[in-house]
């Protein structure tokens, strides 16, 4: 697979910790991934860039994620969205919904999980290139 | 004389009210502790899983179920102040304590409790590292444990660290120092240079200086001053045993007792060369993490010395060791100053060589004037000999496989032989193996395919992990001693009591247990892979039968799987970050068990280090609570009651207390509660009690009868204590049962017999016990100790846990399914039968074992095969 036609991903999330695990087992599966642990810095590179998949979480420190994400809806509606959160948060996580985002998942979660939904949120944008296309 | 008086009418008043407590609701708190315990359990089940590495998880998560799991902690330990008011209020402030602790932690902040500025080896345990570093607590782990000889040391705490760093206010300087370095302000040189200036300025606090003193003096009682040598190096905490730490820090070597507080210092600036702050940062150490522990070990004086590889690095699968070794002292060949001999030995027994490579070897360093090793040079005909004997090559591939199953990794040891040819383990630590190596496992499946299955698919995988070694079938707690090294456990059920060997058995297989369990807590704590609940471990399973156990896919196979341990080794742990050792100290204060055995001394809310310990010691208290629960006014908030009638006739009177009666008769008798009313057997649907009915109404229990009398006049005289007086109240709590749909409470005196058996059952396996206790009789000592004896033998043979004291016999057993423990509660109702005038006929020791006989065949004869034990 040539490097254009990788899917690529954001992801966002304030505990290192998340992305250490996560970018490598992405890369291996043959994603191309950017790793943010703050806003700020996320939020100028999506500006930049349109990613085909953004994963984030919803409560940081002093970062709102809902904030975040609204603007990737935004500048890029055709991302998918994918909500990564504590069970305490999960109340605000179903509220995303409503603005969009792909699907949710509560920390800890499994590899697996992950790269099930990321599997989904892959096919949805590729469908939607495709029938921007025709 | 009126304060006598007074006393005794308080006990009195006190007792009565102890007394009036409703059973029913002592039965519900004791419910409520179960499901608490179970809640419990699982949430430390679950916390501890994250441990495995199929998880992502995040500090949020760790406070998140920490404080899940002490909510549940905090209320388990209310139920049981309810359920025995004023008896465990000790309990609160162990509780708070260990809580305040986890609550630290969990925030990111480093407890050290031990107010020990220097901690000798020899005194160390498994729960030191934070204390001591990991380099001294591997060290001390390994001769302590493994009994391997390693250099006499001791270890200046991270306790000492931090009373250093306070006393100097040292801490806001080098934070400052390490912000600008981190934000890119300063070059990490300049950075490492001010605080090293820093910390090597600064005095050692008077308190440290004089316990440093005293170590270095015992360390080294009753030696010549010449050879009062010492190695002083770095232990880091944040190490954790697993991150190598190679060559990042200080080591100093043949330094005098009167140095050792300079050394100290020297080996703590050490901590923040640049190279060292590098590493961390590589590594994503958090600064704050840094709590420097240091190690102050005797010099070996080392004829030969070297570092060897458990696992070759560059090709794993090769399946080889790979020593190498130098003259003198290791240090040259450490840092790659000099060429060494090199030997490449098969991993297996028994270790053979399987190339020699042996260099000139011109210089061997040695210690010089105090304070300073060098070069010298090696007699002629030494240097192109090999500096290694076959046999200590042979020992050192033993020892590196020892250390290897024990640590659960390849090891890069670096070790030495004194003059004597004895072998010191001077350092282990976690080798890194080539992943890309790895990755050429792959054939995997097809290489597995050349070994036998003999079990698959059954059971459930407490702890993960492949365990190759030969079958030990352990039938008896006695037996616990005798577990060879290295062997796979094979044992009927689960036991916490394995904690005593499971440090040095490769897997544990159990037909038995459950995830949940204590026993499996042991396993995760020790990393010992372990299948339990396989239903048939003891039987499919040979003694000496040489095996791999797959845990995760359940698999036992014949012989050594080689490619799959191999896999195991060379498949990266994800075990290196901040949050994966800040949940391991969380769970450090959670869910080591180390309150194992209820009738050793510390068992007691004291004796309780963890809130694994705290939730065992309540279950334990619970049954015993429930147990001894006083029964005299239960009658009166039962739901009925009413005299049992069965043939033959054992003058019980039954109390229910929800769901013990078919509906019916429960119905029927609150209809009419004044009257006495009979109940038929088969109106009880409590099925503990139906069990026991069961069993003492089996024609072969009574009929079999050495004592030649007539039946009914036997048992006339069998219950004629109860006879005059009919079922009042008064003989409550002498033949009684309170019983509810799931529980049974069986208080029976029998002629001269006293016995208990208490009951209860559930769907979850964790819940279910039986507990019988036994003790009285007409006769001489010798003949009512033969009655034990026959009881202990019988109820060992159906799975119980005894102990027997005199004529007192109690037995336990707990977690099987409820079918099962039901089937022994059977038995222990043909035991009441059996037994009631036992000791009067045991006249002679031969006759316990006929005894043990018959009874089995009764047994055999009435147990329905499910219930049984599989035979093979």
């Amino acid at each position: 697979m040539n490097e254009q036609h990788k899917t690529t991903i954001l992801l966002l999330d304030d505990e290192p910790i998340v992305s250490k695990r996560l970018q490598p087992a992405l890369e291996k599966k043959g994603y191309a991934v950017e790793s943010f642990y703050q806003s700020s810095a996320a939020l100028e590179r999506i500006r930049e860039k349109d990613f085909d998949i953004v994963i984030t979480d919803l409560k940081m420190e002093g970062v709102d994620g809902m904030q975040f994400l609204t603007e990737v809806k935004e500048r890029s509606p055709r991302t998918e969205v994918i909500v990564i959160t504590g069970f305490a948060t999960m109340e605000t996580a179903k509220e995303s919904l409503r603005k969009g985002v792909f699907d949710f998942l509560a920390k800890p979660f499994k590899l697996g999980e992950i790269q099930e939904i990321i599997r989904r949120a892959e096919a949805s944008v590729r469908q939607s290139d495709g029938l921007g296309e025709n | 004389m009126g304060k006598l008086t007074e006393r005794l009418s308080q006990l009195l008043e006190g007792r009565r009210k102890g007394d009036k407590r409703p059973f029913t609701d002592l039965f519900s708190r004791f419910r409520r502790i179960l499901e608490l315990n179970n809640s419990i359990l699982s949430a430390i089940a679950s916390m501890s899983g994250k441990l495995g590495g199929d998880y992502i998880f995040d500090r949020q998560y760790i406070r998140s179920a920490s404080a899940e799991i002490m909510d549940l902690v905090g209320k388990l330990i209310f139920n049981l102040q309810a359920l025995a008011p004023g008896k465990y209020a000790e309990l609160n402030d162990v509780y708070r304590s260990i809580c305040s602790d986890i609550e630290a932690e969990a925030s990111g902040k480093l407890v050290i409790h031990e107010d020990r500025l220097v901690l000798p080896y020899a005194d160390a345990g498994p729960g030191d590292q934070e204390a001591i570093g990991a380099k001294s607590a591997r060290l001390a782990e390994i001769g302590n444990t493994l009994g391997l000889a390693t250099p006499p040391g001791f270890a200046a705490t991270t306790r000492a660290y931090r009373l250093f760093m306070e006393r100097n206010r040292l801490d806001g300087f080098i934070a400052e120092l390490e912000r600008r370095w981190l934000a890119g302000e300063l070059p990490v040189e300049s950075a490492s240079e001010e605080i090293q200036a820093l910390i090597l300025e600064s005095e050692v606090p008077a308190r440290l200086r004089k316990a440093l003193a005293k170590a270095v003096g015992d360390l080294f009682t009753g030696q010549e001053e010449s050879s009062r040598r010492l190695a002083v190096r770095s232990s880091a905490l944040g190490e954790d045993g697993r991150r190598s730490f190679a060559g990042q820090y200080v080591t100093l070597l043949n330094q005098t007792p009167e140095n050792a507080a300079k050394a100290y210092v020297q080996v703590l600036a050490g901590t923040y060369s640049a190279r060292a702050m590098e590493y961390r940062r590589s590594m994503g150490f958090a600064g704050r993490e840094i709590a420097m522990a240091v190690a102050f070990q005797a010099m070996i004086p080392a004829r030969a010395s070297g570092v060897a590889y458990s696992l070759s690095p560059q090709s794993p699968e090769s399946g080889e060791i790979i020593i190498s070794s130098i003259w003198g002292l290791g240090g040259p060949l450490v840092s790659g100053e000099v060429e060494a001999d090199r030997f490449t030995v098969s991993r297996q027994p028994p270790y053979n060589q399987t190339s020699v490579n042996i260099v000139r070897k011109t210089r061997r360093w040695a210690p010089l004037e105090p304070g300073s090793v060098g070069p010298e040079p090696v007699q002629e005909e030494l240097q192109t000999l090999a500096s290694l004997s076959a046999d200590e090559v042979r020992l050192m591939a033993e020892t590196a496989m020892r250390l290897e199953r024990y640590f659960k990794r390849p090891q890069d040891i670096e070790y030495a032989f004194d003059r004597e040819g004895r072998l010191y383990i001077l350092q282990a630590r976690p080798l890194q193996v080539d992943p890309a190596a790895a990755d050429q496992a792959e054939g995997l499946c097809e290489s597995l395919q050349h070994y036998p299955v003999i079990m698959s698919g059954v059971g459930e995988a407490a702890q993960k992990g492949i365990a190759t070694g030969p079958v030990f079938i352990i039938r008896d707690k006695s037996e616990l001693p005798t577990v060879p090294k290295g062997a796979v456990l094979v044992a009927r059920r689960s036991s916490p009591s394995f904690g005593a060997v499971i440090h040095r058995i490769a897997g544990v297989v159990t037909d038995v247990g459950s995830t949940t369990g204590h026993m499996a807590t042991l396993a995760r704590e020790f990393r010992v892979p372990a299948l339990v609940n396989t239903g048939e471990a003891t039987w499919k399973l040979r003694n000496g039968q040489m095996v791999t156990l797959d845990a995760e896919q359940k698999t036992v196979y014949l012989g050594q799987a080689k490619e799959l341990c191999l896999h195991e080794l060379v498949v990266d742990p994800i075990e290196e970050s901040y949050e994966y050792r800040m949940l391991r100290r969380v769970l450090n204060r959670i869910e080591p068990l180390t309150l194992i055995n209820p009738s050793e001394r510390n068992f007691t809310p004291a004796g309780c280090k963890t809130l694994h310990d705290i939730t065992r010691f309540i279950h334990e208290k619970a049954v015993e609570q429930l147990i001894n629960a006083n029964h005299a006014n239960t009658r009166e908030q039962a739901v009925a009651s009413g005299r049992l009638n069965i043939s033959p006739p054992l003058d019980i009177v039954v109390i229910d207390i929800g769901g013990g009666l078919s509906e019916q008769a429960a119905w029927r008798m609150s209809l009419s509660p004044r009257r006495r009313m009979d109940i038929e057997p088969e109106q009880v649907v409590s099925r503990p009690m139906r069990a026991f009915i069961e069993g003492v109404r089996l024609p072969g229990v009574w009929s079999n009868t050495p004592v030649d009398v007539d039946f009914s006049s036997f048992m006339s005289s069998l219950t004629r204590t109860f006879a005059a007086h009919g079922p009042g109240s008064e003989e409550l709590g002498k033949n009684l049962a309170v019983i509810s749909e799931c529980y049974a409470h069986i208080n029976l005196h029998l002629g001269y017999h006293f016995s208990i058996i208490n009951c209860y059952i559930s769907e979850n396996k964790a819940d279910n016990y039986a507990y019988f206790r036994f003790a009285g009789g007409v006769t001489g000592a010798a003949r009512r100790s033969r009655r034990a004896q026959f009881l202990v033998e019988v109820l060992k043979q159906h799975d119980f846990f005894c102990t027997s004291q005199g004529d007192l016999v109690v037995g336990r057993i707990k977690k099987f399914n409820a079918e099962l423990i039901l089937d022994r509660v059977r038995v222990l109702g043909m035991l009441v039968g059996y037994t009631r005038q036992l000791d009067v006929s045991m006249v002679s020791d031969a006759q316990i074992k006929e005894h043990v006989d018959e009874f089995g065949r009764i047994a055999q004869a009435a147990s329905s095969p499910k219930n049984g034990r599989p035979t093979p």
